[in-house]
């Protein structure tokens, strides 16, 4: 109980300190508003041309409240690699380490209460956008309950996989490659911009069971079509990606460890 | 009762370059064999030039660090198997990196840190508002770090290492890019902290004026191994066989016999900068040489700085060991 209210504090204070960051979120809601509009555009064409009234399962107002989803928690994402580089390049890792606290606990609470921040900010401006333009969908507190119960999991899976490349400074001169492979694969397999229902077939069933798609796609898609036996068949998936990730970040994190060396000072 | 204690503590890296056949291993050792007892309440300092191994004992008292062989108990601890639960009873300030959240003002580091060491609440704000009485951080407690001066952000630091009662602090450099000013405000903070509650304080610096100050005992480190153990106030006096003589002269003066065991460091009209290494020649025969060349107005006979002390150890290579 102790551990919780401590990584609790550090969720709450590394969400306090992200409000000084105004100008950055204010920034990163500009381009997240002129995506979203773009998008907007693109789909309306697209649903018009083919004259269909659904893609995927998905109406336009469903397609657009999706790519709110999908958007903000693109863009939320802290840069965690970087971070966890940073901090093995610099030495700054030491100062974590000499505190009663886990060093992988921290950073990810820590990561948490940014993305907590960031997600929440973006969203409300995005969900203006899309009242805006195309209304509202069938939605219901059951159903953004269950959102609520996957998204905190998906954080945690992207945090875990960011962590990893993080820790990658250990044996790599440079880690900013992998971010950039990762980022982009989220972004093109895990569902950013396009439902992975408009994948080709013979790609749905591999992109359905990738970590990618759980971290985006698959949220949005709940936050969209809320099911109890969908949630369910998530946080199952989800469980699994979470228990080998951890397991991963806790066999590399205690490589890691071993390898500090003195960086001086 | 001895609050550090090292034990033939040694570290070694191995370093490996090149791939399949052309794979080569190098072995550094960082620190080499090196025993140290140091009882609760001292002041220590632990200097050494860069790469000497300071940085690696630290890490290996902090349980950053596992030594290649060796031992070492700090409070009864290993360090490197209990570091968590050490953690709780030591301090570490790192000059050059902070643990403060720079959007933040001090203050809610301060809170974040309470709960990270499970303080009650009532103690946490007894302690809080101790240091902040003692730290001067009234001044700047709502102020985010990010606009603070480094000499308000290093006392609002060592005060956040203070939070929990350590019984040891660590300071790596806690004065580095301060001014004067600040210097010795921070530098005064710290020996009434080691004095008044008794906190042992472990100290490496580069700045004499840290080791002169805080200290009251001078460990150096180089190549590894311990090269001195000494109390700082015999260091200077005690360590160089060299003495400053400065005289001033009523009347000009032409010319200073040339003594062995004597270098003139300045000669002016009026005055005369000698340096005599008393192990050549008495200081005694010095002065009345002096008083046979012309009518002395004023004599004044100093140890030379720490600066030169330390850098003479630094120079000795590795197998001379130094003893007072």
């Amino acid at each position: 109980m102790k551990s919780l209210h401590k990584y609790g504090w550090i969720a709450w204070t590394s969400a306090r300190s992200n409000m000084a960051y105004l100008g950055e979120v204010v920034a990163r809601t500009l381009f997240l508003v002129l995506i979203l509009y773009i998008f907007l555009q693109l789909w309306r064409v697209t649903y018009s041309e083919t004259q269909a009234q659904q893609l995927g399962g998905f109406t336009l107002p469903q397609m657009l409240w999706y790519l709110c989803v999908t958007e903000s928690l693109a863009i939320s994402a802290p840069r965690i690699a970087q971070d966890v580089d940073q901090d093995v390049r610099t030495g700054a890792l030491t100062v974590q380490l000499v505190r009663p606290i886990s060093y992988p606990m921290y950073r990810l609470w820590s990561s948490m209460g940014e993305r907590g921040v960031r997600f929440g900010f973006n969203f409300a401006v995005s969900a203006v956008l899309a009242l805006f333009f195309v209304g509202t969908i069938p939605m219901s507190i059951g159903g953004c309950l269950l959102f609520l119960l996957v998204l905190p999991i998906a954080f945690i899976l992207d945090f875990l996989v960011m962590f990893l490349i993080g820790l990658g400074a250990f044996w790599l001169e440079d880690t900013s490659g992998l971010v950039l492979i990762y980022s982009r694969l989220l972004w093109l397999l895990g569902g950013l911009m396009i439902p992975l229902e408009l994948f080709p077939e013979s790609w749905q069933g591999i992109l359905h069971n990738l970590p990618f798609a759980l971290v985006i796609y698959a949220p949005a898609r709940l936050f969209v079509h809320p099911s109890i036996s969908d949630t369910l068949a998530l946080l199952m998936r989800q469980g699994v990606a979470l228990l080998m990730l951890t397991l991963c970040v806790q066999w590399v994190y205690g490589l890691a460890i071993q390898r500090i060396h003195s960086n001086g000072g | 009762m001895v609050a550090i204690y090292i034990d033939h503590l040694y570290k070694s890296f191995t370093f490996s370059r090149g791939w399949g056949k052309h794979r080569k291993q190098t072995n550094v050792v960082a620190v080499d064999r090196i025993s140290l007892n140091i009882p609760c309440g001292q002041a220590i300092a632990f200097i050494g030039p860069n790469g000497a191994g300071k940085s690696t004992t630290i890490k290996m008292l902090t349980g950053i660090l596992h030594p290649t062989a060796g031992k070492a108990m700090v409070l009864g601890y290993v360090p490197w198997k209990d570091r968590q639960s050490l953690a709780r009873r030591i301090g570490v300030v790192f000059g050059q990196r902070s643990q403060l959240w720079y959007h933040l003002p001090p203050r809610d580091t301060l809170e974040l840190l309470a709960r990270i060491y499970d303080l009650e609440p009532k103690v946490f704000r007894q302690r809080r508002d101790s240091l902040v009485e003692r730290f001067g951080l009234n001044e700047f407690w709502s102020t985010p770090v990010r606009k603070l001066s480094l000499g308000q952000r290093m006392r609002a630091e060592v005060a956040a290492s203070l939070l929990h009662e350590p019984q040891i602090l660590f300071l790596d450099e806690p004065t580095i890019g301060l001014d004067v000013l600040a210097q010795q405000k921070l530098r005064n903070l710290i020996c009434e902290w080691n004095q008044q509650e008794g906190t042992t304080v472990f100290l490496t610096s580069h700045d004499t004026g840290d080791i002169e100050r805080v200290a009251q005992r001078v460990v150096v480190i180089n190549h590894g191994q311990i090269m001195l153990d000494a109390p700082v106030s015999e260091l200077r006096s005690r360590y160089l066989n060299e003495k400053i003589l400065s005289v001033k002269f009523h009347t000009p003066i032409y010319e200073f016999p040339t003594l062995q065991g004597v270098r003139q460091l300045e000669v002016m009209d009026f005055g005369l900068k000698l340096e005599i290494n008393t192990r050549l020649i008495p200081i005694e025969q010095v002065i009345s040489q002096i008083l046979q060349i012309g009518s002395v107005a004023d004599v004044a006979i100093e140890d030379p700085p720490l600066d030169a002390v330390i850098a003479h150890i630094y120079n000795q290579p590795a197998s001379e060991g130094l003893s007072l």
